[in-house]
């Protein structure tokens, strides 16, 4: 019995099936799991992308926060990095007093992570309600500032002769750095 | 000699069969290796993605740390500053309080006050002025009071008052 498949048949149907091999052993061998590689990074991918966007969220609602922080409380942080200086002291705070002497004493040491220093005062005032004054005034003064104990009164005919020490508290990074 | 009235066609290796089996083939390849060139190059730019994302990950959470250090600071400093205000105002109230307290009667020459004790240099009338009108909320507001008394050259009496707070420790450990 003779074959009815002519011999470019044959070379046609062994190069079909060659090809056909080719692109099922290709689709399965290389692309199906490369397809599959592909959807987990792009789940992946949209994973980190989710983690980054909240994280990014919560960075600007810090940075909301912290800026309120500084806006509502600019004096007092300002007045923590200023170096206390005498002359400007005496320029702003002159106007309670009859006479005003500032002596720097030296520094005290740390205390809830900032510098302290201690200033010595003796001052002149008209009547008391000058000292009351002054000390509402230097908690709007440029620094941190204490007046601490012991403060003196003494008469001195119509004058009173004051004297009391004050803190002065400081960054320690902002006294260091100076 | 001719056996045919027709011409004999050109014989080609690319027969019709050929040609659509090429063609085919050609089509399904072609999008095979665009396919598989479509996941080579997204899986570039998802390792490029990741990348760039970690490193935005990593600026943020630098970012958070350093504004929560930030923060902390400021609190630690609105806090300081708070008790700082306060104190003054309050021993603003104290010295008020303390010359609001002296009865017109009795002139102070000399105040002097201090973290647990308040000392006092004045003059009086005399001594039931002093007793009823400067001791005694002197005694309720000390622990211990001390007066002593001499006279002045205008038959007033000069006097020096000295008042202690005894504070818990100091009370406890007498106890």
């Amino acid at each position: 019995m003779k074959s009815s498949f002519s011999r470019q048949n044959i070379y046609l149907f062994t190069l079909c099936l060659f090809l056909l091999v080719f692109v099922l052993v290709f689709s399965f061998a290389v692309l199906i799991p490369e397809g599959k590689d592909y959807r987990l990074k792009r789940g992946e991918l949209k994973k980190e992308n989710l983690e980054l966007k909240q994280l990014s969220d919560f960075a600007i609602e810090k940075e909301v926060i912290l800026q309120k922080l500084q806006d509502d409380n600019s004096h007092a942080i300002k007045a923590f990095e200023n170096e206390f200086s005498s002359d400007k002291f005496k320029k702003q705070h002159q106007g309670f007093f009859s006479a005003l002497s500032i002596t720097k004493k030296s520094q005290l040491g740390d205390e809830d992570g900032f510098s302290v220093y201690e200033v010595n005062t003796t001052s002149e005032i008209s009547s008391p309600k000058s000292f009351y004054d002054f000390l509402d005034a230097v908690n709007k003064s440029n620094w941190i500032i204490a007046v601490n104990f012991p403060i003196a009164f003494k008469r001195d005919g119509e004058m009173i002769d004051s004297s009391f020490t004050m803190r002065v508290y400081n960054n320690k990074d902002s006294n260091s750095s100076k | 000699m001719r056996y045919s009235y027709i011409n004999p066609r050109k014989k080609s290796v690319f027969t019709k069969e050929i040609q659509l089996l090429f063609t085919f083939f050609s089509v399904t390849l072609f999008m095979l290796f665009s396919t598989y060139a479509f996941l080579i190059f997204k899986d570039q730019r998802f390792m490029q993605e990741m990348s760039d994302i970690k490193m935005q990950k990593e600026e943020n959470r630098a970012n958070i740390v350093k504004m929560n250090s930030e923060i902390a600071t400021i609190e630690k400093q609105l806090l300081l500053s708070e008790k700082i205000f306060t104190k003054n105002s309050v021993l603003r109230d104290s010295i008020n309080n303390l010359f609001d307290l002296v009865p017109s009667r009795i002139t102070l020459s000399e105040a002097k006050i201090m973290e647990n004790a308040l000392i006092l240099h004045g003059i009086t009338p005399n001594k039931d002025v002093y007793n009823f009108m400067l001791q005694a909320p002197l005694r309720s507001i000390f622990h211990r009071t001390y007066s002593s008394f001499y006279p002045a050259q205008n038959g007033w009496l000069r006097f020096v008052s000295t008042n202690y707070i005894d504070n818990e420790e100091g009370l406890s450990s007498e106890e």
